[in-house]
């Protein structure tokens, strides 16, 4: 009982980073109701911007993190114009292989420039660990969990609260209809495909501090671990997007003590396929997936 | 004859069709497989077994793995039945990954004079010793790969021609309207994802064999990202459209090595540029319908 808990703490460590990433996600889906695969990408490419300015001029933790974001917002911009923008509305799944294959792009670009298979970071809190009793947690971790609250809180007041929340969910429901109110539908993706960028340069800063290192790899991971955590949860859902997190890193420090290494991203996986199969909404979408389904119905 | 190097192209240029072509059945019925590399896979294991380890003949081994792909395609097929879209795709890709990953932890392993053969896990699956016992040289290896791509892309190029091809149009258009017309809608996906797994499998069998070693991670979800991509370059108008795909990157791209170290640049902003400009491919309907009409026209002059 006592490994089951220490692995869920260690769960819930892997699994805030995993929630930051799902979000991004999820705010792209929820604007677009298309998926960016190159999510992953753009990130490691802001973290590799910070990384750069770190070795070349051993520039502060303020600066490093400035660049972190605005690289991936750059790169961000680049997938947005060029496999979204111009690629027709309807055409949902075009996009998820455009962004595919700049996926491949990005990351070899980055390589070209960054031969070698790891780079330095700097580290936040990097060694302090924080104790309950027989139970302890990396402070970085925890760190990351309250941002990724924050963000959430952050979002749901941008998405709900403000006039621009109001017009991303109205290109969100219906792009047209939108448009002919006069919302600038353009203008409203590309900002909210910056803020997801951001909030993405924000995770992947966060996670290489904590691991002090970061390779070209690393856009691979983070596009999968958060495709997984924001499909668990329900694509488009902020909160579940928090939820499928911790439970995809929950579920994998559990399935790495008890069954071993191998086994760990088989069960995340099987999790994907089985929720994709019997619950395509997620955890917390199914209500929006199955209006959305009634409405197309009705059409 | 054909020098080594040619000879090497052409036969990963064969092979690398049969997941082109795979991905492109899936297309044809309205889907997106981001996962046709997991049937490759489970073909190049399949038949490795039967030959290497059961003392199976060749042609049987490659049928076996075959086989075994077609019914791995059933086991993704009938899951994935109710989604479509996104949530199809991602469910292919989640599926290969489960593929390769058990894979890494698969271990089969008989002994044969003193040595151990048979797949060992994230080792790889050694000595499938085939075309070395039975003394097949490369260019024989090649026309072997060329006649079986010769006979399914016959097999596919004349379904598309006949009343079945036009209900999987039919389905990939719109299945709804399909239904309406008394289509069997479910019936037509789960037959042709499962044919995919058989024709991915195919080259699967084959890759094995020439290159006697196979391990899992080969199989990872940029072949199969690859695949889908020549479908979508080539053009989805015909069974000639992925074959296109496959000469352009394989035969123009990695081979001339004008853009070595900068080819996945290259062909990624070509597959994200032709997505905008051309989204079904060189080849789309309209390409087709034109050059058959040119060629009809030419034929009703002579």
């Amino acid at each position: 009982m006592a490994d089951f808990l220490q692995n869920c703490l260690d769960g819930i460590a892997t699994g805030s980073a995993y929630a930051l990433l799902a979000l991004g996600f999820t705010l792209i889906f929820g604007v677009l109701r298309r998926l960016n695969l190159s999510y992953g990408p753009s990130i490691m490419a802001g973290v590799f911007a910070g990384t750069a300015l770190y070795t070349a001029f051993n520039a502060g933790l303020a600066e490093i993190a400035i660049a972190t974001v605005i690289g991936a917002v750059v790169v961000g911009a680049y997938i947005e114009r060029l496999c979204f923008w111009a690629i027709r509305k309807d055409m949902a799944v075009a996009s998820m292989v455009s962004s595919f294959v700049i996926w491949m792009q990005i990351e070899e670009g980055v390589t070209l420039l960054f031969p070698d298979r790891t780079y330095a970071f700097p580290g936040i809190l990097a060694d302090a660990v924080v104790e309950f009793g027989p139970f302890f947690l990396r402070a970085s971790s925890l760190a990351m969990l309250a941002i990724a609250a924050l963000a959430v809180l952050g979002l749901l007041g941008l998405i709900y609260r403000t006039h621009f929340g109001l017009a991303v969910r109205a290109v969100s429901e219906n792009p047209e209809a939108a448009r002919v109110a006069g919302v600038n539908t353009g203008l409203v993706t590309l900002l909210a495909f910056a803020c997801a960028s951001a909030l993405g340069g924000l995770a992947g800063f966060l996670i290489a501090a904590g691991d002090e290192q970061i390779t070209p790899l690393f856009g691979l991971w983070a596009t999968f671990k958060g495709l997984i955590a924001m499909m668990l949860g329900g694509m488009g859902s902020i909160p579940g997007a928090v939820l499928g997190g911790l439970l995809l890193g929950v579920v994998e420090a559990n399935a790495l003590w008890y069954l071993g290494v191998e086994t760990r991203d088989l069960i995340a996986y099987m999790l994907l396929f089985a929720v994709l199969t019997f619950r395509p909404g997620g955890l917390m979408g199914q209500a929006a997936l199955m209006a959305r389904r009634a409405a197309e119905s009705r059409v | 004859m054909l020098d080594d190097h040619l000879i090497g192209v052409l036969s990963n240029m064969g092979m690398i069709s049969f997941i082109a072509l795979s991905a492109y059945l899936v297309l044809v019925v309205g889907e997106i497989s981001f996962g046709q590399q997991a049937f490759f896979a489970v073909s190049a294991y399949a038949s490795g077994i039967a030959s290497a380890m059961w003392g199976w003949p060749f042609l049987a081994a490659v049928l076996w793995g075959a086989a075994v792909a077609g019914l791995a395609g059933l086991l993704l097929a009938i899951p994935t039945l109710r989604i479509r879209g996104l949530y199809f795709a991602i469910a292919t890709l989640a599926f290969a990954e489960m593929v390769r990953l058990a894979l890494e932890i698969f271990t089969y392993q008989v002994e044969q004079d003193g040595e151990l053969v048979g797949p060992n896990g994230s080792e790889g699956f050694r000595d499938i010793r085939y075309i070395y016992e039975a003394d097949i040289s490369a260019g024989e290896f090649l026309l072997v790969i060329l006649a079986l791509l010769a006979a399914t892309l016959a097999i596919i190029l004349w379904i598309e021609r006949t009343r079945l091809g036009a209900i999987l149009r039919m389905v990939g258009e719109d299945p709804v309207l399909a239904r309406l017309q008394g289509v069997n809608v479910n019936l037509a996906k789960i037959a042709t994802v499962a044919a995919a797994g058989l024709v991915a499998g195919i080259g699967g069998a084959l890759y094995a064999h020439l290159n006697t070693y196979v391990e899992p991670k080969i199989f990872n979800v940029m072949l199969g990202v690859h695949g889908l991509a020549y479908g979508l370059i080539g053009g989805l108008g015909t069974a000639f459209g992925p074959l296109l795909g496959v000469a352009l990157d394989i035969g123009v791209l990695e081979s001339t090595r004008a853009f070595s170290g900068y080819r996945m640049i290259v062909f990624g902003g070509l597959v994200a540029v032709l997505l905008i400009v051309r989204p079904r491919g060189l080849l789309d309907e309209a390409a087709v319908y034109r050059i058959r009409r040119f060629l009809l026209r030419k034929h009703a002059g002579d």
